[in-house]
């Protein structure tokens, strides 16, 4: 490893203050290197604060405490060895093709015929020949993406970061870019000489990636390293790949997805736990509509599948799959020993019945979760089984310290609408516990 | 394909028409310069002749569009600056907000005195106060919208340009003016129509004993009202409709449709039609050659031609130059900027100009204050039951306007044939300033026997009924087509289709109509209330006409008070009911499918 790295995070953490005042950190005591010669990916489900990695590394957002270093020299301002390609392109649509990438040479006031040039050559580079006087409404996707990267290599900058930058284009041109970025970068033709690459799609990791950071949340943070020796060009078809896949999967399921105690029988790693009674839980940020969805995709593949084959077969990224069977396993619908899904009994039930026999299952299983009891507790206080929303907002932020209670919140309100449990009226903005009365 | 032969076998009219233009530019920046510069005759005598009509306007339109400049370049400079700034912010947007609703003749005494006794000797003191009074009804929304799109410009192309290194003359140029054109163009139209609406008292006005009159179609019009010539009248309103479609055909349209390429979202529907000025301007050879020359000497010497040595680096962001106004006020604010960096010097600056602000509020108001507190009970008592009255107006007016405007607005914007024929004719029917129409209204509604107390209201309707329409009928076209599809499959009956579609989906668009509406009322109140009329004065009893007869008889303490009274309605009522009609209307009634 070089001794000098080109970015440095040191102990970075970030907070932002919400609207109603309250703070949420997405970023803890987080350190990260970027070397010389090698593309990192920063790999982790939405939440973990990869995004916001990217944006302190590229000076565009100070960290609220730590420190950053641009070659070893704490950064100010934004790094102007950094060029940044975006989720959504970023492109002007004033611009055409050849404007767009030539903005980005605007500050360095080159001759002419340099411009011409330089900007020739990276429209050479990434295919965008014949477009030059297209405006980016009349492009695809992939093409926009196209001159997305254009933009960034034209300035020829040292390090180049990636935001999720195929996430927004369909499965065949992602893996047609994703290929010719790997050799746009290997034939080193550009000044491009590190990445930094942020996604939630692990085999895109695996296939672009020296280094693989797994990110967590709550609050975002680095949980492991992978070093992904695999030689370039990689084969995702390979069986080394797969292993590399798979080794991750494992990694990100037993973050995300612990198999209980009651599942594994090892009663001794049973967690002890901190405080008395069972834990409140907290409700992933999901649609039951969707975890039904879920709950039958399962059910077609014999009432157990592979979390990840199930991402893929149901196109959904697994960071969301996965939340949709953790939502699942809450309500004892499903199993989740390793990285499988198993449906219970309770869950078979479920899926065989019609709407109604499902929402009144729902409505008994969502009403066992400790902390819907809590919240009927808390709305029966009041004789009209009413409480404004920012109360109940309030209440869960001290419950769950370490949530975001608005989304909580949301789930809270959305679940126990379905379960029939809860009901929300957005002109009074109260809360009421559903006791099939009529509301006026 | 068919173009090229067109503009070969006729390539003669781009070019006569641009030539046109341009010669008639010239010759109305030339003659305004002499009238500036003319000895001071505060009364010039109006030839109301159908030859004399031509110079006429076309002075007052060179008014209008020397005021236009004034506001735009107010516009980017005070808009930037509460963009840029949170401090700037605190203060320019709330002043903005009260300015915007003392109507344009609350200007007019202190503008008209001070500049006349600045300048004794030329006319040009009384030319400036008619082009800042213009200016005065043309700026507010415009700098109000430019600061509002500054303010959205996305985040992404924030991060993208300061990736780049933009510095922030190049990312104005590049990114925020392009990003704000489209709302930019579409405020100037509104407020070149909101420049003439006062145009008739900016040019010629009774200032206790003294009249001042100033040669153009304003003060024509004035005139001819007062010697009761309907034929001059006549003519006068036939100049006015002539100006503002030459001008619409000549600037607005071009200007319109240029800035469709500045639009975020993708422009569907290729039955684009290209206004004939924009091709002109596109075939026109003398302007192509005039750019041609532009580019020989102004823009090549302009490229820096040494080249930057080594790699690009921090070195290599240098600073392009900037028109030295921009400069100047940018550096002050670098300034500012770098001496505040230090949160604690930040906080003394931002006391001290707290402190300032508010003496001057505190100055101000004690000043207001002993004003107002020579006005005795009884006068106050009828002050207050003036403001009911016209507050009553603007209600009636509102209402009267939305019976006719919302229906009529539905129905033209449902179809998109209607709305290609019908756009047109509105734009130019609603930049005719409504006061021009009064005496033949009066006339009209005389004859029909309403007497000038309703009659005012029904003028007052004249000028604002555009605001709901307009708004009406951008609703209209957004609502979506399958709600309709979706209710005409129900065989829901037209009734239905109105009371669940049609008009919840306009209503939020209908609030923003009344609230610019019931502003607008408040402000023609002035010459609503208050007309000169064959030779005598019509007046009723109204906050608007106390104003008039305040500045007719200089009367300073009583137009303070009226003043002071219609802004605090004004801007009460904007903040008090129209805010929590406006929340409700977009959070109820929001079109998010």
């Amino acid at each position: 490893m070089n001794p000098a790295p080109l970015i440095e995070l040191n102990h970075v953490s970030k907070s932002f203050t919400l609207e109603s005042g309250a703070e949420i950190k997405v970023l803890e005591g987080v350190n990260l290197a970027v070397q010389e010669d090698e593309v990192v990916a920063l790999l982790g489900p939405s939440g973990s604060g990869k995004s916001t990695c990217l944006r302190i590394m590229s000076g565009l957002i100070e960290p609220t405490a730590g420190r950053v270093l641009a070659r070893q020299k704490p950064l100010s301002g934004v790094n102007l060895e950094v060029s940044l390609v975006f989720q959504s392109f970023a492109l002007f649509p004033w611009e055409t093709v050849y404007q767009n990438i030539a903005l980005a040479l605007e500050p360095m006031l080159l001759p002419a015929q340099e411009i011409r040039a330089r900007v020739k050559k990276v429209i050479d580079l990434v295919g965008l020949e014949g477009f030059e006087e297209a405006y980016p409404r009349e492009l695809s996707g992939g093409m926009k993406q196209r001159v997305g990267i254009a933009r960034a290599l034209v300035m020829e900058r040292p390090i180049l970061f990636l935001d999720e930058p195929f996430s927004a284009l369909d499965v065949l041109t992602a893996d047609t870019l994703r290929a010719e970025m790997v050799k746009i970068f290997m034939d080193k033709k550009t000044a491009t000489r590190s990445m930094v690459l942020v996604t939630h799609n692990i085999q895109e990791a695996v296939f672009m990636a020296k280094r693989i950071m797994v990110m967590g949340i709550h609050p975002g943070h680095i949980r492991q390293q992978i070093v992904n020796d695999l030689p370039y060009p990689r084969d995702d078809q390979s069986p080394a790949f797969h292993r590399m896949v798979s080794r991750i999967h494992a990694l990100i399921t037993e973050a995300l997805m612990p198999d209980t105690p009651t599942l594994s029988h090892e009663v001794s790693h049973q967690p002890k736990p901190t405080h008395k009674g069972p834990p409140i839980e907290t409700l992933p940020n999901v649609q039951i509509v969707e975890m039904i969805g879920l709950l039958e995709a399962i059910a077609d593949q014999g009432g157990s599948a592979d979390i990840f084959e199930l991402a893929h077969d149901t196109g959904k990224d697994f960071g969301r799959t996965l939340y949709l069977a953790k939502g699942a396993e809450l309500l004892d619908l499903v199993d989740t020993p390793k990285q499988n899904v198993v449906l219970t009994d309770i869950g078979r039930h479920f899926v065989s019945g019609d709407i109604n026999v499902r929402k009144r299952m729902l409505h008994e299983l969502f009403g066992a979760l400790k902390i819907v009891q809590m919240t009927a507790n808390l709305l029966r206080r009041d004789e009209s089984l009413r409480l404004p929303i920012q109360e109940l907002i309030d209440q869960v932020g001290e419950w769950l310290p370490n949530e975001n209670p608005h989304q909580v919140v949301d789930s809270l309100v959305s679940w126990g609408r379905f379960a029939e449990y809860f009901g929300y009226n957005d002109d009074t903005k109260e809360v009421y516990l559903d006791v099939g009365q009529e509301t006026t | 394909m068919q173009r090229t032969v067109f503009s070969q076998r006729y390539f003669a009219i781009p070019d006569f028409v641009i030539l046109l233009v341009i010669a008639t530019a010239i010759y109305g920046v030339v003659s305004i310069a002499h009238e500036w510069r003319t000895e001071f005759h505060p009364i010039t005598q109006i030839d109301l002749s159908v030859r004399a009509l031509p110079y006429y306007t076309m002075l007052s339109a060179v008014r209008g569009m020397v005021a236009y400049f004034i506001s735009l370049g107010f516009t980017l400079v005070v808009g930037y600056a509460a963009a840029k700034s949170t401090t700037a912010e605190k203060i320019i947007i709330p002043l903005l907000d009260i300015l915007q609703s003392i109507p344009v003749l609350g200007f007019l005494p202190g503008l008209l005195l001070g500049l006349v006794a600045l300048f004794p000797r030329t006319n040009i003191g009384l030319e400036l106060a008619a082009v800042i009074m213009i200016f005065t009804g043309q700026v507010w929304n415009m700098t109000i919208s430019y600061y509002a799109s500054l303010k959205s410009v996305p985040a992404e192309f924030g991060e993208a340009s300061r990736v780049i290194g933009l510095n922030w003359y190049q990312r104005l140029v590049k990114v925020e003016l392009p990003f704000s054109a489209v709302n930019l163009a579409w405020n100037s139209l509104l407020s070149m129509a909101g420049g003439w609406f006062f145009l008739i008292p900016c040019e010629a006005i009774t200032l206790g004993e003294n009249e001042y009159r100033l040669p153009g179609i304003g003060a024509y019009m004035d005139v001819a009202i007062k010697s009761g010539d309907t034929r001059a009248i006549v003519l006068a309103v036939i100049a006015m409709v002539l100006l503002i479609l030459v001008m619409d055909f000549v600037i607005w349209r071009p200007i319109l449709a240029w800035v469709q390429r500045f639009r975020l979202e993708d422009v569907g529907g290729g039955a684009h039609v290209e206004p004939l000025m924009q091709v002109w301007i596109r075939e026109s050879k003398i302007l192509h050659r005039m750019k041609m020359i532009y580019r020989e000497l102004v823009l090549k010497p302009r490229r820096v031609r040494s080249r930057l040595a080594g790699e690009v680096s921090v070195d290599a962001i240098v600073k392009i130059r900037a028109p030295w106004v921009y400069s100047v006020a940018y550096r002050i604010y670098r300034f500012a900027q770098l001496i505040t960096r230090s949160p604690r010097v930040t906080r003394v600056m931002q006391m001290t100009l707290g402190f300032v602000v508010l003496s001057l509020i505190f100055f101000g108001a004690y000043q207001l204050f002993s004003i107002l507190a020579k006005i005795p009970p009884a006068t106050w008592i009828v002050l207050l039951r003036n403001t009911a009255w016209t507050f009553f107006r603007v209600l009636i007016a509102l209402l009267l306007s939305s019976l006719w405007a919302v229906p009529v607005g539905i129905w033209i914007g449902t179809s998109v044939k209607r709305i290609r024929v019908a756009q047109p004719i509105i734009q130019v029917l609603a930049s005719f300033p409504a006061p021009m129409l009064y005496p033949l209204a009066l006339g009209l509604f005389f004859s029909l026997g309403i007497s000038f107390d309703w009659g005012s209201m029904l003028l007052m309707l004249l000028g604002v009924q555009w605001y709901v329409l307009f708004n009406v009928l951008a609703g209209a076209m957004r609502i979506p087509k399958e709600l309709n599809d979706a209710l005409l499959l129900m065989e829901a009956s037209r009734w239905a289709r109105w009371k669940n579609l049609y008009l919840p989906s306009v209503f939020p668009f209908l609030v923003t109509g009344w609230v610019t509406a019931a502003g607008g009322a408040w402000n023609a109140s002035v010459v609503a209330e208050y007309l000169p009329y064959h030779g005598t004065i019509l007046k009723t009893g109204g906050l608007g006409s106390t104003l008039s007869v305040a500045i007719a008889n200089e009367n300073f303490t009583l137009f303070a008070a009226s003043l002071f009274l219609m802004v605090l309605v004004v801007v009460t009522l904007n903040r008090l009911v129209w805010a929590r009609v406006y929340r409700l209307a977009n959070t109820r009634f929001k079109m998010d499918l």
